[in-house]
């Protein structure tokens, strides 16, 4: 989640570019697990990307705004990898795993 | 009682590793995976992420098997809080946080310079020494003193493993096993002297000064047939080496310690051991080193280091457990030596 930006930063600044992410996990504990994973790290850049997240019915839904288009892009990507990362762990090590 | 155990993620620069350890400092197993890149070329972070990315999850079977443990039996997740480059020491910090809710495990953080020190002193025996840190990223003369790792001496500018890597790269020699562990074979062959800028500062050292004259002349000399790409890595290291030697003599002499640890991917070239070596010999101290399965950053280190701290009462919430390219070795409270000395 983007720390949040004061209120004369966001009167000034125009968030043009927004897209939207969902996962359905069909279980509202993976979702949850995934949320607070990827919660701990905040955008790099605050005033530039801000990106908000949340649980429900168990799926996760993520939503970015930014000021410009590559600001978008980069915070998008990063943030596909690790959540990629995170959806796999919990497929491979969670439970019913084998060893 | 049971044995403590700690699962550790080490992925702060160009190898990824996870390894499991008993708080005796027993390795049960200790994985590795190093992101090679072609002759020339350096690791970027984008890149290393993705390798880190790739490998993580099938190290973490390896280690459990390896190990011949469960999930249930693992105490803590440790993994490498800094410093380091931010997108390769992402991927450990997620997988972490994951594993920590699904398991019910906590976590701690871990920083990577202590880890490589605790390590070190677990492997050798080394009970308080002057430590020598040297890698890719970092070169730092290091004691313990009242509670925290102080920093005597370190580079003022680039690691003395970049300027090594860096060289290597001029030279186009292979990145596999390791830039550094090339140069060194090839300064084993090395048979005359090139004069390099030798730039101790007090207690720190520079290196990138050294790199750019090094640079320029190897270009030169290579040119005309003056030197060979050997006798440049010899001099390197020689120049290089002597640098750090005097700074470690130093910090002794300052803090009264007789016995030298030296840790660090660099830590493994064996022409800076018997450097060392003759140092501490002449002031009737002892050498601590290891090979390259510690020096080199692994899992076990993270997983040692995350268990003693553990073992004296310390966790990481999950809300804080966040990753930090910056983290300097004193910032860390070593409470585990406390109560010892």
């Amino acid at each position: 989640m983007a720390a949040v930006a004061s209120d004369k930063a966001d009167e000034q600044t125009q968030w043009e570019f927004s897209c939207d992410l969902e996962v359905d996990y069909e279980s509202e504990e993976s979702a949850s697990i995934v949320y607070a994973a990827l919660a701990v790290d905040k955008e790099l850049q605050p005033d530039k990307v801000k990106r908000q997240m949340s649980v429900s019915n168990g799926k996760l839904s993520v939503h970015f705004e930014a000021v410009e288009a590559r600001f978008l892009r980069a915070s998008y990507s990063a943030f596909v990898d690790v959540l990629t990362l995170a959806t796999k762990t919990i497929e491979e090590f969670g439970k019913g795993m084998e060893l | 009682m049971k044995k403590q155990i700690a699962l550790g993620f080490e992925g702060s620069a160009n190898k990824i590793g996870v390894g499991v350890v008993t708080l005796d400092g027993t390795i049960l197993s200790n994985p590795r995976h190093t992101y090679i890149t072609p002759p020339g070329q350096g690791f970027l972070p984008r890149e290393t992420a993705q390798h880190h990315l790739q490998y993580v999850l099938p190290l973490i079977k390896s280690a459990l098997e390896s190990a011949k443990i469960t999930p249930h039996e693992i105490d803590c997740l440790c993994y490498t809080k800094g410093p380091g480059m931010g997108a390769p020491l992402q991927v450990a910090a997620i997988v972490v946080r994951v594993l920590s809710q699904l398991w019910k495990k906590p976590i701690v953080a871990v920083n990577h310079c202590v880890a490589h020190i605790e390590m070190g002193r677990i492997v050798t025996g080394a009970d308080d020494p002057v430590v020598l840190y040297v890698s890719g990223g970092n070169t730092q003369v290091i004691a313990y003193s009242e509670g925290r790792y102080r920093i005597f001496g370190e580079t003022i500018d680039i690691a003395v493993g970049n300027c090594l890597d860096r060289f290597a790269r001029v030279l186009e020699l292979s990145n596999d096993p390791a830039p550094g562990y090339n140069i060194e074979q090839l300064a084993k062959k090395g048979e005359q002297f090139i004069d390099l800028p030798y730039a101790v500062k007090g207690m720190d050292v520079s290196f990138s000064g050294i790199l750019s004259y090094i640079e320029a002349t190897a270009v030169e000399k290579l040119k005309n047939n003056e030197c060979t790409p050997a006798d440049l890595c010899y001099s390197l290291q020689e120049n290089v080496f002597a640098m750090l030697v005097e700074i470690t003599e130093r910090a002794m002499a300052h803090c009264d310690k007789r016995d030298v640890l030296i840790v660090g991917g660099v830590g493994c070239n064996e022409r800076l051991q018997e450097m060392m070596k003759t140092m501490c010999a002449e002031r009737g101290g002892r050498l601590f080193a290891t090979d390259d399965r510690y020096c080199i950053d692994n899992g076990a280190m993270i997983a040692y280091t995350g268990l003693l701290a553990f073992a004296h009462g310390t966790t990481t919430p999950l809300e804080e457990s966040t990753f930090t390219q910056r983290f300097r070795t004193d910032e860390v409270e070593a409470i585990w030596r406390v109560d010892k000395n």
